[in-house]
């Protein structure tokens, strides 16, 4: 037993835990605490009143009015009493208190005549501090005081229980935050290391189908082919799963030809099904071909939607069909189909169906494999592209999956890739830089660019790639990202802000997160080709990259301003120089008319509006003029110089505008 | 992405729009201090990019106006007409994020908007 002299609630140990709970004690003033001992000096009329919290020796003032101390030792004060009842204790005159007798409180410093204390009670019945109002004299409070005091009281608790209740959530939160991270740096990591190795046996396969080989060969080569795409789709799906879940899954609209999509699915799963089943696939007549959406996706759900038929039909027939249901001057919507005449699932389980981890049956996991996952993924699919999907089913009879999509139409553009293989023969002989550390995917590289017919050196590393590359003159790096010493990004900003080389580099990468891509844009990489690269992808994005025009002239005046500005498109330039012809002749005269009327202030704004035209035609020298016209007018004083120059802007300008008005593109 | 372009000059404003979308970004466009605050006020955006010198009301007003009155911390970036020292140390003073020298570089802008709205993220 500790010697001590004051009373000793009979649970103090447990209060102590309760108060340290809460991490008030020695904190710093709040208005929150500094308002209520206000109110409770208010409500009360007493000159002083505090908040605050007693631990194992002292009584510690969060807030307090009209006196100031920061704590006090739990022995010297009236609240060691309060603490020990579960209401309000009040003392109308402390002189006649038998428990306060000696206190020097009574008769030292503060005088105290007065005391009403309220104790601060956890949800939980500890008491770990009080609430008071002080007076120096004889007096009392009523009835309504007494209450707004357990009301003021049970506020302040309150108040402590929430902020206790949001550091844990914030705790929470972080920890959640911290996790998720590691799991989607878990995954890119994973896919990566998957990937790179998978890349190379899918590459170099693609090389082998290129040699000679006899048919058999030709077919053992064919099914490797295959096999690594399916481990590929398989990859990618888990990977999806993570991407739904995190939002980062993105739907891509390309032009795609629906009708090659469905049978290219339909003829990879006509080899899954056995010969008691007849798979048909029903297109109808009036189905569009070409369609803007996501290829992959519709494949994916497609199959797999199959596999499950396949999965759970014995007998009869599985049957793709798709429908065009409603055209309108934009888009097209189809109905998708695939009917079993399986298992069936039973009507009480049809709700569930698309439900996580859920399958028709508990023992289907047993008998039939599979993760629960798969009709999930569907459903956030179709979703994903707006679309809804349904199932109908008889138990014993068979079901079928149906769901709705709208796809855009498409609107010339295509023949890109044909493209891309044509204009290969415009591209000189390229002298190429490869950052790469792993040594297949360099050995598949070399073979590819061989091809090609360009030079190509390797480097290992960010390091030793930068040192080649200061020795020797390259056209073109192609750029790992995830490399040892020096990573792709690091080398690609090295290379662009210290040596302030604008070479262009096109990133190559087995990383799949959303983000990646723009990463690389952001800070200065001209292009982008995901492993496992295709060799007319590669092309496609060399060619893109090396026929950057060039910054052109038209008639000495220099376009290249203008042909940033506008990515190059025509149509723009052609727009933005109709523009200046339009506008530069009656901003001259009105300019001249000000400088010969020496009306500084109207000098001043055309001068300032018009000095943002001249760069976009790199008019430098015309600007300069512009410049120091506009300074005279902010001097308020025209030189004989001001003359001169408005004559020079006038000649120059209108040549200009005269120039530009015969510009075709 | 959403910025709002205020510049007063048709060209680079244009040209700016232009560029800008092409890189993604949605761009609203004014030709009016003013009307670039109303739109400011009244919908979210992710950038300022704004003019020192334009009809209705400068882009420093437009900065004071966002920090002080409405509080709020969104990037902003003032173009300046050629090197006046001052008026940058004024606009950092008042609250823009960055300042750029006409001529704009499309390149440079894209890099400092980026940058801008990546620490703006964080």
């Amino acid at each position: 037993m500790p010697d001590t002299k004051f009373p000793i609630p009979r649970n103090e140990k447990e209060r102590l835990v309760a108060l340290r709970r809460y991490n008030i004690i020695d904190t710093l003033p709040e208005q929150e605490f500094d308002d209520i001992a206000r109110l409770v000096a208010y409500i009360c009329d007493v000159p002083a009143a505090h908040v605050s919290f007693i631990d194992e020796r002292r009584q510690w003032f969060k807030a307090t009015v009209g006196f100031e101390a920061t704590e006090v030792e739990r022995d010297t004060t009236f609240c060691q009493y309060t603490l020990m009842d579960t209401d309000m204790w009040v003392v109308p005159d402390a002189t006649k208190e038998p428990k306060l007798i000696d206190n020097p409180n009574i008769y030292d410093g503060f005088k105290v005549r007065f005391y009403a204390g309220i104790p601060l009670t956890t949800h939980d019945g500890y008491n770990i501090g009080t609430i008071c109002a002080i007076d120096h004299i004889v007096r009392d409070i009523n009835d309504e005081q007494k209450n707004a005091l357990r009301i003021l009281a049970r506020h302040v608790m309150s108040q402590l229980e929430l902020r206790v209740r949001n550091t844990e959530l914030d705790k929470q939160k972080e920890i959640a935050e911290l996790a998720i991270y590691a799991k989607d740096s878990f995954l890119a990591n994973m896919s990566h290391e998957i990937r790179t190795p998978l890349n190379a046996i899918i590459g170099f396969t693609e090389l082998i189908g290129k040699t000679e080989l006899d048919a058999t060969q030709k077919e053992y080569i064919q099914n490797v082919q295959t096999a690594g795409e399916s481990l590929m789709l398989i990859i990618n799906d888990i990977l999806d799963l993570s991407k739904i879940e995190s939002g980062q899954l993105i739907i891509e609209s390309q032009p795609f030809s629906l009708r090659s999509a469905l049978k290219h699915t339909y003829e990879l799963m006509k080899v899954k099904v056995s010969n008691a089943i007849e798979f048909n696939l029903f297109l109808d007549a009036d189905l569009p071909d070409m369609v803007m959406g996501d290829r992959g996706r519709l494949n994916q759900i497609l199959t797999n939607l199959t596999s499950n038929a396949i999965k759970f039909t014995q007998e009869g027939d599985i049957t793709i069909s798709v429908k065009k249901i409603t055209e309108n001057d934009n888009s097209y919507t189809l109905r998708f189909s695939v009917k079993d005449t399986g298992i069936g699932i039973a009507e009480d389980k049809l709700e569930t169906i698309f439900d996580r981890f859920t399958q028709a049956e508990e023992s289907t996991t047993r008998r039939f494999g599979g993760t629960g996952l798969g009709l999930n993924i569907v459903k956030q699919l179709v979703e994903l592209q707006h679309g809804v999907i349904n199932v109908k089913s008889t138990f014993g009879r068979g079901s079928e999956f149906y769901f709705i999509l709208s796809y855009n139409k498409v609107f010339t553009q295509e023949k890109k890739v044909q493209k891309a293989e044509q204009s290969i023969k415009k591209l000189k002989h390229l002298s190429v830089l490869l950052f790469e550390d792993n040594i297949l995917n360099q050995k598949l590289a070399r073979s590819v660019i061989d091809e090609f017919g360009f030079d190509l050196d390797i480097a290992n590393n960010g390091e030793e790639g930068i040192e080649m590359f200061l020795n020797k003159r390259y056209d073109l790096l192609l750029m790992d990202l995830q490399m040892p010493v020096k990573d792709g990004y690091q080398t690609t900003e090295y290379i662009r802000c210290e040596l302030k080389s604008d070479i262009p580099i096109i990133a190559m990468t087995a990383h799949s997160l959303v983000g990646e891509q723009q990463k690389c844009f952001d800070i200065g990489m001209n292009g982008y080709v995901p492993k496992p690269f295709k060799q007319v992808e590669l092309l496609g994005e060399i060619n893109r990259v090396m026929n950057k025009k060039p910054a052109k002239q038209f008639k000495g005046i220099d376009l290249s301003y203008l042909l940033e500005m506008s990515c190059e498109d025509q149509n723009f330039v052609n727009e933005m120089i109709t523009l200046f012809v339009n506008k530069v002749p009656n901003e001259i005269d009105l300019l001249e008319n000000a400088v010969d009327n020496k009306d500084y202030d109207a000098v001043r704004k055309i001068a300032h509006n018009m000095k943002s035209s001249l760069p976009i035609f790199r008019l430098d020298d015309l600007l300069k003029d512009l410049t120091l016209l506009e300074k005279q007018a902010i001097d308020t004083n025209f030189t004989d110089e001001a003359d001169e120059k408005m004559n020079k802007l006038r000649k120059g300008l209108t040549d200009t505008v005269v120039k530009l008005s015969t510009y075709k593109s | 992405m959403k910025i709002i372009l205020a510049e007063d000059n048709d060209l680079l404003r244009k040209s700016l729009s232009f560029f800008l979308e092409s890189k993604g970004f949605e761009v609203n466009q004014f030709a009016d201090g003013r009307e670039a605050l109303e739109a400011i006020k009244n919908n979210d955006c992710d950038i300022i990019l704004t003019d020192i010198n334009m009809p209705g009301i400068s882009g420093m007003e437009m900065t004071q106006y966002v920090r002080i009155t409405l509080g709020r911390q969104t990037p902003i970036i003032i173009f300046t007409s050629s090197g006046i020292e001052q008026t940058e140390l004024d606009a950092f003073d008042i609250g823009a994020n960055d300042f750029m020298a006409k001529p704009i570089s499309p390149s440079v802008l894209l890099v400092r908007i980026n940058k801008l709205l990546k620490e703006n993220n964080r």
